[in-house]
């Protein structure tokens, strides 16, 4: 049959032949900007006959001389061109502003953006490789409304990413969104190298993200690794940087001179002769002979420029039926802790699609990482902020000490040693992780472009060796690890996940009726397995010793295995519809079963509606407006982030001296959680419009999220601890709007501008009727009531301090409480008359603030002229508190230092010998150094709670074009050299290094520092 | 045309396979969980088991959070807080400020309703092996004995806040909405529970136990009872207990007060509970401890005769009037083991005229060879809690590491028989006059004759200081609050019990406005 067709083929076009003069057309086909487009399809118009430009844009094709030449490329405008017997055709073709031409993976398929009724936005790579970074999402920090993003700075972390609010409770299971990394699930994506995505879509609402059912409630976020393009001559690729990471806003801390003043206001006799001790031990300034002399600057000491540095090389090309992509990359980042804290990754990717026949299509696309990642020691970061100043980092005369004579603050009669560094040196926490992702499809098609199945397996395996090791030193008697105490801990976790899809679409077209019909199932299999030893003194000297075989000691408690394997189901379909491309109907429906919980079935339906008013009639008259479309869906998504629950009371062994043998026993737990669905609901409304030739975009979006049977910890009143029970309901609410602006000038100058941003409303809405669960901890107590925002921040309001002995002893309060002057006043929340008024208790705690943000904004410029580019972004974020804990150590640990703030601001007093105060020299902020010792200065109040609203100049790129270049009569491939910095300025009121912390209370957040780099991009 | 249909078909049967496949792995949803034991799962049946879940009632009950003892005991005259300069409501709380938002009174609370629940829920497993075993008698010991365990916390607890909850079962939202029990029912409920407990236990000393040597035994029972009745002022109720203790011969006092507290101290005659740890003879590895380092000289002021040995955080110091009171009566052996002096400590002692000589044996090293420098936080260490350098095992330098904790010795349950009596009780089995002078005898005191009820809170004043607030609570029980009042304190009835903590309060709504 088909050789029929053949012949018939033939015949015809010989006929032609003889009807025509036959040409031979060639030219070269560029942008604005004259640099040759590859891949730009040339077709003649009226046939199924054309071509594809090479890798310098050039083409060569037989047409006839009356033919029309239409020249089509993916962001550009098509152009039709007729032949008229010319014989050299170039064409400069225009971008094209019309992005709504575009097609957007959205699950298990794809869509027109035209046809979508939901909110999704989608990054490329090019505004990924901004960013210098080794963690992808970090690049969209300040990019997505709705979004949010909290980086963080220790090498090899991902950042917080958060998609519209918190709809989980915090810290019952991950809230991480789902990544789909080309069809495979992910809960991180530490393991990719942003310079192989193609693309990253963020899928906002439900409607969106339903059709991944239960794992879709935190947001689902779909990655594209690089791909090649059919007829496609191979193109190499190198992207490249090199930098240097900087600490930013390094918090001040009190110098010695501060602190001695501190010690000696503090009203506490032992605190004074530790000054004593170290002028003894360390002389006296020559500034002030009544401080030591001695001024570390702790955070001075331990930090560092981190250098970071990436290579990626990308080959890519088809043929008429094979296209395939191959990379390489190394990525490596140091962290600004001077210790061994370091990231270092390589991957290799393959990605390869055949066409075997008409009907038969397959691919694979394997990749592989394998990265080493050392562990910075984290409590360097609150131990820098405490060690007090007046102790060197180095302490000669602990002459006994080894390998080095670090200072110890114990010498100075302070309960703990402080200082940071030999939990700096003497730890090596180091993660090896292989981590291989493989996924193979088969697409068949039964009708041809109507009727397709696919069926699609794809693994993950990873396999991760850690290895923590605590090495032997000695400083002082009290401040040492004896050899055999030393430990090394070993720790194997295997991850083998499994998923297999089977797909069934089917598109049609019946007059102006458009219709696609997709079916699937899915089967998940997550299976893990930990096994974890220890040992007690090992040959500690070479590294090669450092395992728990070479150990003398291997306690029993720290051998351990775990394991777990849940099993997944799914059935789901979609209908999207549209009538004349004017009325667009969508739907998707899932039905998921696991085998985490007791309830193993859950259903989550979604629609969506869309009207493009820019296709009726009575709008085409209006020029300026080219495409207006109103959008609403609704859906429901399920949460499985949230642990398994045990659903039954366990039993676990115990260990215990009996008669100084070492005995077992059970403890059996009679509180156990029970857990059913977590189920989100949300309904989202929306526009998206082109305006003055599509130069002007603007997607606005307003949502209402609630989350049904939330998943709360209850705490468990007598004992601590908590259960987790499906009790609550949370809303999160907000306004989404993105504008860009984007012109041409001129063939020399174009630029654009945009702008995003999104407020966020955070609500708790039900407590199964009660009014409040508890969270935080005793002492920082953060609770969630009905009608305010999730774990707000609750406490005292404070009023300034008491100035004088006259204002303490008029003030019943005051005299009730023993107080002096330099104590706080706390606002009394009872108005005369009304019971509790006159003292301050319980019930003059109100909401302090919720660590989550209302308000993010972001926005970009960029302008090109000639071979320059520059770019530049900026993100900020209102609205959010942090809970400053450094701060709050006092309450365990009172002689630590203080921030330099902290200290300038204090209430400073006198007082006389037996540590009465006196009087008050200068009223503070703050209270005095004897009152920040005091319980009554240490409930948690707005002092502790800061507000935590940043600005900052996200990312600045100077780069330069180097394109069609001769040199010494050689061509040259095209260059591209940027010089970027990362996150250059940040602007905060908060006392502390970083304003962005995740959960919102600071301990030990690493710093995220600022990064410069110097990038190359070469084409051949 | 026939290959076309053909490969329809296989695709179309693919497709089919393919969804019935996936279909057929519905089961696996059912899958329980991997590596947890579930409680159902547990094989009752199993009769030897039955003695488990008891011994994690003791690990439960051992494991103590190193803030509880102090907290259950500084208030007293006998001891000050020490550690001057931090902990800041703790030292209030010596003072008699309480600070309801203070952490330690919520830890103290939960740490302990924690291990009261875990008492409960052991008894409960018990009862479910029972149902199987061939010695369910045995399984009525295992219970009775947690039910000891869970006494003596619930006893601390009341103590402390007075008024407080009965847990009746392992479910700690089951008394949600339930009122406290007032301080006298409570008492009165821990010593019918003993009545309960004590026809199940076994009539010997603790330290002649095969299977849980050191643990509960009826005499622990008895003496609990007897603790709780001296509460209640019921002394004949003290007195019928302490005489069976002292009747069963099973207990004496052991002839080295010194070590008593120390290595060879641990499973003594004289003890009657502690809380066991050890570091398993070894010089590193596997420990289970208390954390004693708490109780000692802060570490870069202490001179320990074995290099390397650790020293401590400097709290938890005698007081002066009680120094000053053992000094006016001429003790040595309980004074020297009691105390760990700093040459500053010597020196504040001497500043009273009437103290300017003192005995030549008050040294700042002790009878072990450690050295105590001076050190900012306290002028005196607990002697109790101290473990001597040379008695740590080569290896180990943590303080104390590997003793014992004591909780209950048979030389108290002497004095409240003794004060029992002299309060109007009867007794056939001892005289308080003998019950006292054992006591003195072992301190190398002379014998006393018709005791009065003075003399035996004096002598155990002397014999009890730091050992778990003993001294405030008599004080409270007889009223005498001028005692309290030393050293610039003022002590009023409405001190006596710590505020709940605010934690508990948000927690409990009965707490709000409930009034002790």
């Amino acid at each position: 049959m088909k050789k029929t067709l053949f012949v018939i083929t033939m015949l015809l076009v010989s006929t032609l032949l003889f009807a025509q003069q036959m040409l031979t057309v060639k030219g070269k086909v560029t942008d604005a900007s004259n640099v040759g487009l590859p891949g730009v399809t040339v077709a003649i118009q009226g046939s199924a006959q054309g071509t594809i430009t090479d890798i310098d844009g050039n083409y060569i094709l037989q047409v006839s001389s009356d033919a029309v030449l239409v020249y089509s490329f993916i962001g550009f405008e098509k152009q039709e061109i007729p032949v008229n017997n010319q014989t050299d055709i170039n064409v400069v073709l225009q971008e094209s502003m019309k992005l709504v031409d575009e097609v957007v993976v959205v699950g298990y398929g794809e869509m027109k953006v035209k046809d979508l009724t939901s909110s999704i936005t989608t990054v490329k790579s090019d505004d990924l490789a901004k960013t210098p970074s080794g963690q992808p999402m970090q690049a969209l920090q300040g990019k997505v409304s709705g979004m949010q993003i909290v980086s963080s700075g220790a090498p090899g972390e991902a950042p917080t990413v958060r998609v519209r609010g918190i709809g989980s409770y915090p810290g019952i299971g991950d809230t991480n969104p789902l990544y789909v990394v080309d069809g495979m699930f992910f809960d991180d994506i530490t393991f990719l190298n942003p310079s192989d995505i193609a693309s990253i879509s963020v899928l906002k609402d439900a409607s969106a993200a339903a059709i991944y059912g239960v794992r879709a409630a935190n947001g689902v976020i779909l990655i594209e690794t690089k791909s090649g393009s059919k007829n496609q001559k191979a193109i190499i690729s190198y992207d490249g940087y090199y930098g240097t990471q900087v600490a930013q806003n390094v918090v001040k801390m009190a110098n010695a001179e501060q602190f001695t003043a501190m010690a000696y206001e503090s009203g506490s006799d032992p605190d004074v002769s530790y000054i004593e001790n170290a002028m003894q031990r360390y002389g006296r300034s020559r500034v002030n002979p009544n401080v030591p002399d001695v001024n570390t600057d702790w955070y001075d000491a331990i930090l560092r420029h981190g250098q970071v540095q990436n290579h990626s090389i990308n080959v890519a090309g088809g043929g008429e039926s094979a296209t395939y992509s191959i990379g390489a990359s190394y990525f490596e980042e140091q962290g600004i802790l001077d210790m061994k804290n370091e990231f270092e990754r390589f991957n290799l990717r393959s990605k390869l699609d055949y066409e075997a026949n008409d009907w038969f299509t397959i691919g694979g696309n394997v990749l592989f990482s394998n990265s080493t990642r050392y562990a910075p020691d984290n409590s360097a970061w609150s131990r820098a902020y405490w060690a007090v100043p007046i102790m060197p980092v180095i302490d000669e005369l602990n002459v006994d000490a080894w390998p080095t004579p670090y200072s110890d603050a114990t010498v100075l009669g302070y309960r703990g040693p402080q200082n940071p560094f030999t939990s700096m040196d003497f730890s090596n926490d180091r993660t090896k992780n292989r981590k291989t992702l493989a996924n193979f499809y088969a697409k068949i098609d039964i009708l041809p472009s109507k009727l397709s199945f696919k069926t699609t397996y794809n693994a993950s395996i990873e396999s991760q060796l850690i290895r923590n090791v605590r090495l032997p030193y000695y400083i002082t008697d009290n401040y040492r690890r004896d050899e055999e105490d030393a430990s090394v801990t070993s720790r194997t976790n295997t991850y083998f996940n499994q998923i297999w899809d089977n797909v069934v679409t089917y598109t049609d077209s019946f007059g102006d009726h458009n219709l696609t019909v997709m079916l699937g199932s899915e089967y998940r299999d997550e299976a893990y397995d930990r096994l974890n030893a220890q040992g007690l003194g090992f040959p500690y000297q070479n590294e090669e010793s450092w395992y728990v075989g070479q150990s003398s000691n291997i306690p029993v408690e720290q051998v351990y295995d775990e394991a777990s394997r849940y099993y997944g189901l799914s059935y789901f379909g979609r209908i999207s519809y549209n009538f004349k491309n004017r009325y667009l109907l969508y739907g998707t429906y899932r039905a998921d079963g696991t085998s985490k919980y007791q309830e193993k079935w859950g259903y989550f339906p979604t629609v969506g509606a869309g009207w493009v008013l820019s296709e009726e009639g009575f709008m085409q008259d209006i020029d300026f407006l080219d495409y207006l479309k109103l959008r609403a869906s609704w859906g429901q998504l399920g949460n499985n982030s949230v642990p398994a629950s045990d659903g039954a009371s366990t039993t676990d062994n115990v260990y215990l001296a009996i008669d100084d043998i070492y005995e077992y026993g059970t403890q059996t737990s009679s509180t156990f959680d029970y857990l059913k669905w977590e189920v989100t609901e949300e309904t989202n409304f929306g526009v998206t419009t082109n305006w003055l030739n599509n130069r002007l975009s603007a997607e606005a979006d307003y949502y209402i999220r609630d989350t049904k049977n939330a998943v709360i910890p209850i705490q468990v009143p007598f004992v601590g601890g908590s259960v987790r029970r499906n009790l609550g309901e949370i809303r999160n609410s907000g306004f989404e709007l993105a504008l860009n602006w984007s012109d041409k000038i001129n063939s020399d100058l174009s630029y654009s501008v945009g702008f995003n941003m999104s407020t966020l409303k955070n609500e708790v809405r039900d407590l199964y009727g009660q009014e409040y669960i508890d969270g935080g901890s005793a002492e920082f107590r953060q609770r969630s009531i009905v009608g305010e925002s999730i774990l707000a921040f609750y406490g005292w309001e404070t009023d300034g301090v008491y100035s004088s002995w006259d204002e303490v002893n008029n003030d019943p309060i005051a005299v009730a409480n023993n107080l002096e002057p330099g104590d706080y006043k706390y606002k009394d929340q009872q108005a005369e008359g009304e019971e509790g008024y006159g003292v301050i208790d319980g019930e003059d705690r109100v909401v302090l603030g919720s660590y989550l943000p209302s308000f993010m904004y972001g926005g970009n410029l960029g302008l090109q002229y000639k071979n320059f580019e520059f770019s530049a972004s900026f993100y900020g974020q209102t609205g959010n508190k942090i809970l400053n804990r450094k701060r709050g150590q006092v309450i365990w640990t009172p002689d630590l230092n203080m921030d330099a703030d902290l200290a300038t601001n204090r209430t400073q007093i006198s007082l006389d010998e037996n540590n009465n105060v006196v009087d008050v020299v200068k009223v503070g902020k703050y209270p005095s150094s004897k009152g920040l010792r005091k319980g009554w200065n240490q409930k948690m109040s707005d002092y502790f709670v800061e507000d935590g609203a940043f600005f900052r100049i996200q990312n600045v790129q100077l780069a330069y074009n180097l394109k069609g270049q001769e040199w010494f009569g050689t061509a040259m491939p095209n260059m591209r050299i940027s010089l970027t910095a990362e996150r250059p300025l940040t602007v905060f009121n908060y006392n502390g290094f970083n304003p962005e912390v995740s959960n919102g209370v600071d301990l030990q957040t690493y710093p995220i520092p600022a990064v410069y780099t110097i990038g190359l991009n070469v084409k051949f | 045309m026939t290959m076309k249909t053909i490969y329809k078909f296989i695709i179309v049967a693919n497709v089919i396979f393919a969804l019935v496949m996936v279909s057929s792995c519905s089961d696996k949803l059912d899958e329980l969980p991997l590596n947890t034991s579930f409680t159902e799962d547990v094989d009752y049946t199993i009769s030897e088991n039955m003695i488990l879940p008891l011994k994690g009632a003791y690990e439960a009950v051992y494991t103590r959070g190193w803030e509880e003892f102090p907290l259950i005991s500084v208030r007293g005259d006998d001891v000050n807080h020490g550690g001057l300069g931090d902990q800041q409501d703790y030292a209030e709380t010596d003072k008699y400020n309480y600070n309801k938002d203070f952490w330690m009174y919520n830890s103290l609370w939960q740490v302990s309703y924690n291990d009261i629940f875990m008492c409960h829920s052991a008894m409960e497993q018990i009862e479910k092996y029972q149902e199987f075993a061939s010695n369910p008698a045995l399984g009525d010991q295992y219970i009775a004995e947690a039910k000891v365990l869970r006494a003596f916390l619930l006893f601390q607890v009341t103590r402390v806040w007075g008024d407080v909850f009965i847990p009746t079962n392992s479910v700690p939202t089951d008394l949600v909405g339930v009122m406290p029990t007032t301080k006298d029912e409570m008492m009165q409920h821990l010593s019918d529970q003993m009545d309960e407990a004590i026809p199940y236990l076994l009539d010997i000393h603790p330290n002649k136990r095969s299977d849980i040597r050191g643990g509960v035994t009826k005499y622990t029972a008895l003496a609990i009872q007897a603790l709780a009745n001296l509460e209640l002022k019921n002394y004949q109720g003290v007195a019928d207990a302490t005489s069976e203790i002292i009747n069963s011969g099973e207990f004496k006092l052991s002839g080295d007060f010194y070590n008593l507290f120390k290595i060879p101290g641990k499973l003594d005659d004289e003890n009657i509970f502690e809380y066991q740890y050890s570091d398993f003879g070894q010089a590193s590895g596997d420990r289970t401890s208390y954390l004693f380092a708490f109780f000692g000289p802060q570490g870069a002021f202490y001179n320990p005769k074995v290099e390397g040995a650790g020293g401590g955080w400097g709290f938890y110091e005698p007081s002066i009037k009680w120094i000053k009171f053992m000094l006016d009566r001429g003790e040595t052996t309980r004074l020297q083991t009691s105390v760990l002096f700093t040459p500053r400590g010597i020196a504040e002692i001497q500043k009273d005229a009437a103290y300017a000589t003192l005995p030549e044996w008050i040294s700042n090293v002790t009878p072990s060879g450690d050295e105590v420098l001076d050190y900012p936080r306290a002028m005196f260490s607990s002697g109790k809690h101290y473990l001597p350098s040379d008695q740590l095992i080569p290896g180990r330098n943590d303080y104390g590491s590997n003793n014992n904790f004591r909780c209950i010795r048979y030389a108290e349950v002497l004095l409240m028989h003794a004060e029992a009596l002299t309060r109007g009780a009867s007794s056939s089995v001892m005289t308080a006059d003998e019950a006292v002078n054992e006591v003195r005898g072992r301190a190398g005191l002379t014998d006393l004759s018709g005791v009065t009820s003075e003399q035996v809170m004096d002598e155990k004043f002397a014999e009890l200081a730091m050992e778990w607030g003993t001294r405030f609570y008599d004080m409270v029980r007889l009223g005498n609050y001028a005692e309290l009042s030393y050293e610039g304190r003022t002590f009023t009835e409405d001190k006596i019990y710590l505020p709940y903590p605010q934690n508990q309060v948000d927690q409990l709504p009965v707490l709000k406005d409930y009034q002790r």
